[in-house]
């Protein structure tokens, strides 16, 4: 115990160590006031959509209650990807891809994919949010607390007195090690007990999964650490190392791949698409509107007593016009989905064998932020607009004043994110990542 | 301060720093980098503006392949435009990946600009991407830093420096000599990143000998080259104010970790957090709201079309619009379309302008951080810059404006003023050779002079860092001992 202590002493003295560690915690509680600021913006965003709809509603009614094929022409409905409070901790993808949308009946293809208001800049500066500080800045941390743990003993002499006297090499400076994995232990303790506090997040599963993800991180960190200072190197080039392992698998890695990914798997099939669903509507008004109407009740059988109107305009063709929006670009909606499961897949494939990646795409999967996620979301809202047709086209197409519908059933409605819950599973590549690294160190740590 | 000791010293860390087999080994893996980083960029490029073009004539097809119809259904059937990467994109990839590059534009609705690659991207596209500018901005610093850093500190240690001293050498020549010296040694890396550049751009566009792209790749290297100068100081002045080799590496990675990653994320953070974007539903409630204030061309019992109507009775002297001699309600959707571009145009200057008040902060940021300056720089001469991007929308939207008024003109002068509503149907119709007249939308490069205007304060922060530095070295010389 004594032994501890005093390590832990000699520890602390040193004001680098002092100084990165209080900026490393001064910084997380920035990240997580970001993330808080992230949430409560998307909150107001949701009440201001709460309470627009029910007067949007009110005036749509009011203009166009003999027409209700006119007013679905305009009518809005929203549906909200309510955030996770884990989101705050880690961002990700709902800084570019909007959680509350507006939409009408008409093809949904050209309302999907609609981005929200964003300044490009903040997307490329990112966010400086509390994944951000441990995944980017953790690492830096580790690296100041451990690259001179031998090195300083051989550089100041004392490294004779502790072959000496020690019983063992190798737990001397485990210990040394251990001692530093337990401050940094405090400081996300301390961080994440501040994030639970400030963003309201409930005690439950995911959230552990974070924190271990994070300790494993740390780990895997102190493990490439020791890797490095058996070699009994100098300090300085030590730093240099470390640093530049550092540099390579935290921008380098991650940045080639993603130039890899993007040039390998673009994605012209977004564009065909697009056009595809432009086309498939915007032609219908010249071709034979029985046909149209034909192939709507191909795909609604249950409408087809409404019969076929063909003589001018009527809300029965240009709503079947409008499906045809969506059906006749089915093709090039699937290969821009398989498009995207196969960039996802590519990405999280390679994530696997590094650590860096692994951690952001299992901290924005753990807190709902990833792009799959998204994709389900915008899957959901598929199914949410079906259920809005299938509901008015019947009372569309019998002519129904507007103000025979309870419009207070249209409140904006809410999707449940399915945060996969966590399961061991996700913390097997750090775990491996870290034995590989422990491995490498043995015939090393041997010869100390 | 003697030329010629300063050219001694210049030359001698030439020499020395290549010494150590671990500056081929450096020099490789830039390299290396290099090519990856050009090879994955120029092709993205190439295959990015190829799916581009495609898709425009795609489009375009489609649109020229529509029959004689009422115009107005061409107005709604509307076209898509493209946004193409700029030539210098290759080399500084800037926004492009946050920029959507697809927008549909038809009457009455000014649609977002979709489909960026950060919307296919997974969240791993944060950690940056692999750019030839990448490697200059954050890389080669780095390694400045680590050839650099012992330069001084290092006589010191040994005690070189002292003899140096009583030999008659004076601090000036020892820290300019130095600083040249590095800064020769980043020429290295800086030669072969523009060779390629040029060769790229010699061999891959047959546009650019418009448009000032010359200059614009003569002021991106100058810029690179004032950049690498300052790092080079910067890194000379540290090593001699530290103490120990070891001191001195310690600072320059903190001052790179500061004002690479921690300062530019934090300034942009500030100025979105002082300066909010506004949702998009208070964005079109706002002008909903001033279009139905002003005129609601689809609310038949609006005020202000309803004295519009009877303004144009009187002044054809007729008591029925369907006795006009042209399309009333062609006239109406034009007057709708003035009205509501207007306002959209208002309302989306000032979220540009909100925008503009966000990126202010790290605008301003240049002049304390060189990194920014040159960060700044690069992207506007390339083409890839936050204007750009908006240079682009107002393009499209001038198009879509264009298209949509050109429509309700043709339905004004060729549909039977007969016809009250409506444009279903094959009989008031419009020849389709009309749909050929209207050119297609094509995407210009920002003009340079924009573009110079840009990327002026960025480019004064990188002159006056040359001042700076040059008194940090001045001001070191003074300071400096020898132990």
């Amino acid at each position: 115990m004594m032994k501890f202590k005093l390590l832990l002493w000699q520890c602390i003295r040193s004001r680098e160590v002092w100084l990165s560690l209080v900026l490393i915690a001064l910084l997380g509680i920035i990240g997580i006031l970001i993330g808080s600021k992230h949430l409560s913006k998307q909150q107001a965003a949701i009440a201001e959509v709460k309470q627009y709809q029910e007067q949007h509603f009110d005036r749509q009614v009011s203009l166009h209650n003999e027409d209700l094929g006119l007013l679905l022409y305009y009518a809005k409905f929203a549906y909200i990807k309510n955030l996770d409070p884990l989101a705050g901790l880690s961002i990700g993808q709902t800084d570019v891809n909007p959680t509350v949308k507006r939409i009408t009946i008409k093809t949904f293809e050209a309302q999907k994919f609609d981005t929200d208001l964003v300044n490009p800049m903040n997307l490329l500066s990112g966010n400086l949010d509390l994944s951000f500080v441990i995944i980017y800045l953790l690492p830096l941390l580790v690296i100041v607390l451990t690259f001179n743990v031998i090195s300083e003993e051989t550089e100041t002499g004392t490294w004779q007195l502790v072959a000496i006297q020690a019983k063992s090499k190798v737990r001397f400076v485990i210990s040394k090690l251990l001692i530093r994995f337990f401050l940094l232990l405090i400081v996300l303790i301390f961080l994440f007990t501040v994030a639970k506090i400030v963003l309201g997040i409930p005690l439950n599963i995911n959230f552990v999964f974070l924190f271990s993800l994070s300790i494993l991180y740390a780990l895997f960190w102190f493990t490439l650490s020791f890797f490095v200072i058996v070699f009994k190197r100098s300090s300085g080039f030590n730093a240099l190392s470390l640093l530049s392992i550092w540099l390579g698998l935290i921008i380098l890695l991650p940045a080639g791949i993603n130039a890899f990914i993007a040039s390998k798997y673009p994605v012209p099939e977004a564009l065909s698409t697009a056009i595809a669903q432009r086309d498939g509507y915007h032609t219908k008004w010249d071709t034979d509107k029985l046909a149209t109407i034909q192939k709507f009740y191909d795909h609604y059988p249950q409408f087809e007593k409404y019969g076929y109107p063909t003589d001018g305009f009527n809300w029965l063709w240009y709503y079947a016009m409008q499906q045809m929006g969506d059906d006749d670009s089915k093709k090039q909606q699937a290969a821009l989905s398989e498009k995207i499961t196969l960039r996802e897949k590519t990405s999280e494939g390679i994530a696997s064998i590094l650590p860096n990646m692994h951690m952001q795409l299992a901290f924005n999967r753990l807190a709902g932020t990833s792009m799959s996620q998204h994709m389900n979301y915008l899957d959901a809202t598929d199914t949410f607009h079906e259920d809005l047709r299938l509901f008015f086209y019947p009372k569309i197409f019998e002519e129904k004043y507007a103000d025979t519908i309870n419009w207070d059933q249209f409140p904006p409605a809410y999707y449940e994110i399915q945060t996969n819950k966590g399961s061991l599973k996700i913390l097997i590549p750090l775990f491996i990542a870290s034995l590989v690294m422990i491995f490498m160190a043995i015939p090393m740590a041997r010869r100390l | 301060m003697k030329w010629a000791n300063v050219r001694l010293f210049a030359l001698n860390f030439w020499h020395n720093a290549k010494k150590p087999k671990a500056f081929y080994l450096l020099y490789l893996i830039f390299i290396l980098l290099t090519a990856y980083a050009a090879v994955s960029g120029i092709q993205n490029h190439v295959v990015q503006n190829d799916i581009r073009e495609e898709h425009q004539d795609m489009a375009r097809q489609s649109w020229v392949n529509n029959p004689d119809k009422h115009p107005h259904r061409m107005a709604h059937f509307g076209t898509f435009a493209f946004r193409k990467s700029p030539p210098l994109g290759i080399f500084d990839f800037g926004l492009e990946s946050f920029t959507g590059n697809t927008v549909f534009l038809e009457a009455h609705r000014q649609n977002s600009v979709n489909f960026s690659e950060a919307t296919f991207s997974t969240g791993t596209l944060r950690f940056g991407e692999l750019s030839l500018a990448l490697l200059l901005q954050l890389v080669l610093p780095l390694i400045l830093f680590f050839i650099g850093f012992s330069s001084i500190a290092g006589d010191k240690q040994n005690g070189t420096l002292k003899i140096l001293l009583s030999q008659g050498a004076n601090w000036k020549e020892i820290l300019f000599g130095r600083t040249l010296g590095l800064f020769a040694i980043s020429l290295l890396f800086l030669i072969p990143i523009f060779l390629i550049v040029l060769i790229a751009m010699l061999f891959l566009n047959s546009e650019i000998g418009h448009d000032f792209y010359w200059v614009r790749l003569l002021t991106i290297v100058l810029g690179y080259s004032l950049f690498l100068f300052v790092v080079s100081g910067i890194t000379v002045a540290v090593s001699a104010s530290s103490n120990s080799p070891k001191n001195a590496l310690l600072r320059l990675l903190g001052i790179w970790l500061l004002l690479v990653v921690l300062l530019p994320k934090t300034a942009q953070a500030m100025g979105s957090y002082w300066h909010p974007t506004p949702t998009k539903l208070a964005f079109q409630s706002g002008i909903e709201k001033e279009v139905i204030e002003y005129g609601d061309s689809h609310n038949p019992d609006d005020p202000h079309y309803n004295k519009l109507r009877d303004s144009v009775l009187a002044v054809h002297n007729v008591k029925e619009v369907t006795d006009l001699p042209f399309n009333y309600s062609g006239f109406v959707m034009r007057e709708g379309e003035k009205i509501t571009s207007k306002l959209y145009r208002k309302h989306n200057e000032d979220l540009i302008a909100t925008y503009e008040k966000q990126n202010d902060i790290t605008r301003f940021s240049s002049y304390l951080n060189p990194f920014t300056a040159i960060k700044q720089l690069s992207m506007s001469m390339a083409g890839t810059d936050f204007r750009s991007y908006i240079d682009f929308q107002n393009q499209a939207d001038d198009y879509r404006y264009e298209l949509a008024q050109t429509m309700n003109e043709l339905q004004m002068e060729y549909i039977s003023p007969k016809k009250k509503s409506g444009s279903e149907g094959k009989i008031h119709v419009v020849g389709h050779e009309h749909w050929k007249e209207f050119p297609d939308f094509n995407h210009q490069p920002t003009p340079f002079i924009q573009t110079m205007k840009e990327a002026l304060p960025a480019l004064i922060a990188m002159l006056l860092w040359l001042l700076i530095t040059v008194e940090i070295l001045l001001f070191t010389s003074k300071r400096a001992r020898a132990i």
